[in-house]
């Protein structure tokens, strides 16, 4: 199935992105703290992939990306570098949230 | 020729368990550097007890169908099912970049006020 890839990083981001907006996390209220700390190490892991696919490090199944392609790089492979963190910085919220209630 | 083949296939650098244990190393160097001092933390640890449950089933998922494939003589070829070992070190950079950076720009914000 060539959305594949895609539907995995939908499901990752689904219950992140709905809890986000609990009033107990107040995680969207600071979407410009989450732009510089998704956006600074983006450049970077980008660029890693890019010469990481290169070199052939690693591949992508034609079997299972839309095809649309952004360099070397599917563009879900560079929606990754997005998703993935943001779902991390939830959970990192998450943890301290439930650190914090902790008696 | 076949031996030289195999000479050269030998010689291959591991590149990829090279880069992801810079990236590991890299990642943890920014907490120092910032003084967010993460590493520290029980917080960062039970997070990344969480995260490795998490990125397990995804990882496993992209590299067991498999979505994303590897070149042999670039890693260890040592996988925790179908996951490559450098996938962790590569997933632990990314990762703790992104929360020592935001712990960083959270401390600038909470100073200005």
């Amino acid at each position: 199935m060539k959305i594949e890839y895609f539907l995995v990083l939908a499901i990752a981001i689904a219950g992140p992105l709905f809890f986000s907006f609990s009033p107990e996390l107040r995680f969207y209220q600071s979407p410009r703290r989450l732009l510089l700390a998704i956006g600074f190490p983006f450049p970077v892991f980008i660029l890693w992939d890019v010469i990481a696919t290169a070199r052939g490090h690693w591949s992508f199944n034609p079997e299972y990306v839309t095809g649309l392609m952004l360099y070397n790089l599917p563009l879900e492979e560079v929606l990754f570098f997005i998703v993935v963190p943001f779902a991390a910085l939830f959970t990192w919220e998450s943890v301290n949230w439930f650190l914090r209630r902790k008696p | 020729m076949g031996k030289r083949e195999l000479v050269s296939a030998e010689e291959t650098v591991k590149e990829y368990t090279i880069l992801a244990a810079c990236g590991a190393l890299l990642s943890v160097g920014l907490d120092l550097i910032l003084k967010t001092q993460l590493i520290r933390t029980k917080a960062f640890w039970i997070f990344w007890a969480v995260m490795a449950v998490l990125t397990t089933i995804i990882n496993g998922y992209l590299t067991g169908r498999p979505i994303v494939m590897y070149g042999e003589e670039f890693f260890l070829n040592i996988r925790f099912i179908t996951i490559p070992l450098e996938d962790y070190l590569f997933g632990f950079s990314l990762l703790t970049s992104n929360i020592v950076l935001w712990e960083y720009f959270k401390k600038r914000e909470k100073s200005s006020d």
